[in-house]
């Protein structure tokens, strides 16, 4: 049951233009910023650079791919139950013998993979040196990992912000709020009593950070997979509470 | 018969306000029963509660003798349910969209295009199988969203204003199908329609303010003794009543008549005797249960007329 709610979800999000925009704007978006970064990193002379050209793109390219994930996992999530609620159609799902708990990994399993391709962008980037420069593949797999697994966590904030309202723009507005409180909430910790690092520790940017310099912990994984439970078990609550299933 | 649905105590609150209050009724197999009232009876709350759309506020819904609250997903193996506005995907192509639906309500994967191809036959569906369903037009929409409710062959089949938007010819294509599929299930339906309701249903719960008001059996057939007969011109009531078969007539204005007829007299002997006392026979025909007249009693509007 959950292979046919993500099936339908992946054919209907692809007969629509919004993930073709995403990739296509995400790519053009990320070439740019490539190319700045390789003509930089090409004009200063080698005493002058404080980084691997591979630690520069990982840092910017990836970075900023995540801030790209940041707004277009809300966006692919709202019409999956916002825009449903809207329109009448759940009232499919929630007379039909499925139960929420199917409904929700259904739904969040095609929206990771209309988000993956989002994740593999800075490395078709990377691509086009592959040949000529000498980059680190064990540091650009483990920025691509972390990518993902931000990309994991967004879609649940954005599957539960999307359960929250029949307005597909509120939910947006609410999953990029979200998003962005934990992605500041981080700069709180040099207000708080020194040493205590909750807010660092909440803030998902520090635990991206690990993965992009090409560390792989097990605590930044468990991070990321930790707040997407916490995420789809709140979109689980929300929907019960709603319908009988 | 076999109850295929039981509600008992049936009550929906949104905030302060009681959108339903303690329905208690039941359906048995080959029974359609419609429910009937103004807009903001309770209707569509009455029908979301059935399909396990919403939570009951109170009380309790047996599909089969299964509780819809303690074990939906077995309960919902065996309903088929259309709302207000048609479930429908506009992106998918109709056959994706049935074959999606036939998935959803489990239905084996080797008897899937059976399914649709049936449920498509019995909606009127066979050309549009390919066309996207944003191109559809409101009728076939609505045809399409019957179709979905239909596929799985369920036992309790719930349908919220099934016509609305339909042709005169789809309507009636339709009533005809909510007949057939009542041989082997057993419909609630929804409507505001009242010659609809009469037409289809075997029984109504009207309902006003979320409360229901009357359940009323509508015989198809025509009450013993009554007829109702137009004749030509302006004819002294007691004329009428002065006929040896009829018992009392009551004169509804234009040359038309209620007859109580005397027992064992059939309308046969009615025109015989009208047409021999030299009176011109226009119409005779049997008196049916005024639903009409039932339901503006009942919620207080008055008569219509």
């Amino acid at each position: 049951m959950i292979g046919i709610i993500a099936g339908r979800e992946v054919r209907s999000a692809l007969v629509t233009p919004l993930p073709w925009i995403l990739l296509g704007g995400g790519q053009v978006v990320l070439s740019w910023i490539f190319l700045k970064v390789v003509d930089d990193f090409a004009g200063l002379e080698a005493d002058e650079r404080v980084a691997s050209l591979t630690l520069e793109l990982t840092l910017n390219l990836f970075g900023f791919a995540a801030v790209i994930l940041m707004l277009a996992a809300p966006l692919m999530a709202m019409r999956m139950l916002s825009g449903e609620l809207r329109d009448g159609s759940f009232e499919l799902v929630a007379a039909a013998p499925v139960r929420i708990g199917q409904l929700v990994i259904g739904k969040y399993l095609a929206l990771v993979g209309l988000m993956t391709p989002l994740c593999l962008l800075p490395i078709l980037n990377l691509a086009w040196i592959a040949g000529i420069a000498d980059l680190d593949p064990g540091q650009v797999a483990a920025a691509t990992l972390g990518l993902w697994l931000a990309g994991l966590m967004f879609c649940s904030v954005g599957l539960y912000a999307s359960s929250l309202s029949t307005q597909p723009g509120a939910s947006v507005l609410v999953a990029f709020s979200i998003l962005l409180v934990f992605s500041i909430i981080g700069r709180a910790e040099s207000l708080a009593t020194p040493g205590l690092s909750l807010f660092g520790w909440l803030s998902w940017n520090e635990h991206l950070f690990w993965f992009l310099a090409g560390a792989v912990r097990a605590s930044d994984i468990a991070y990321f997979l930790s707040f997407a439970g916490v995420f789809l078990a709140l979109s689980h609550r929300r929907l019960s509470n709603r319908y009988l299933q | 018969m076999e109850i295929l649905a039981r509600a008992i105590d049936l009550s929906r609150r949104f905030g302060r306000y009681p959108a339903l209050s303690g329905l208690d009724f039941e359906l048995r197999q080959g029974e359609v029963l419609g429910l009937l009232g103004p807009n903001g009876a309770g209707k569509t709350t009455c029908l979301r509660l059935l399909s396990g759309g919403l939570h009951p506020s109170r009380g309790k819904i047996e599909i089969l003798g299964i509780d819809l609250s303690r074990r939906p997903v077995a309960a919902k193996r065996h309903l088929g349910y259309l709302p207000e506005r048609p479930p429908l995907y506009p992106e998918l192509r109709v056959d994706e969209y049935l074959r999606h639906c036939a998935r959803l309500h489990r239905v084996p994967r080797r008897g899937v295009k059976e399914a649709v191809a049936e449920a498509k036959r019995r909606c009127g569906l066979d050309g549009v199988g390919r066309q996207l369903i944003a191109k559809l037009s409101k009728g076939f929409r609505q045809r399409l969203g019957i179709a979905q409710a239909i596929l799985h062959r369920p036992r309790l089949l719930i349908l919220d204003e099934p016509t609305e938007g339909l042709d005169p010819v789809q309507t009636r294509e339709v009533r005809a199908l909510i007949r057939e599929l009542s041989k082997d299930s057993g419909i609630i339906l929804s409507s505001h329609v009242l010659p609809e309701v009469q037409a289809v249903c075997d029984r109504v719960l009207v309902l006003h303010h979320g409360r229901l008001l009357r359940s009323e059996h509508l015989s198809a057939a025509p009450r013993a003794g009554l007829c109702r007969v137009r004749v030509a011109g302006a004819v002294d009531p007691g004329q009428m009543a002065r006929l040896p078969c009829v018992e009392a007539a009551i004169a509804l204005g234009e040359g038309r008549y209620r007859m109580i007829l005397t027992e064992g007299a059939t309308s046969g002997d009615l025109a015989r005797q009208i047409v021999g006392a030299g009176l011109e026979l226009h119409e005779l025909g049997p008196e049916r249960p005024d639903l009409e007249r039932v339901f503006f009693d009942l919620i207080g509007a008055g008569d219509p007329a």
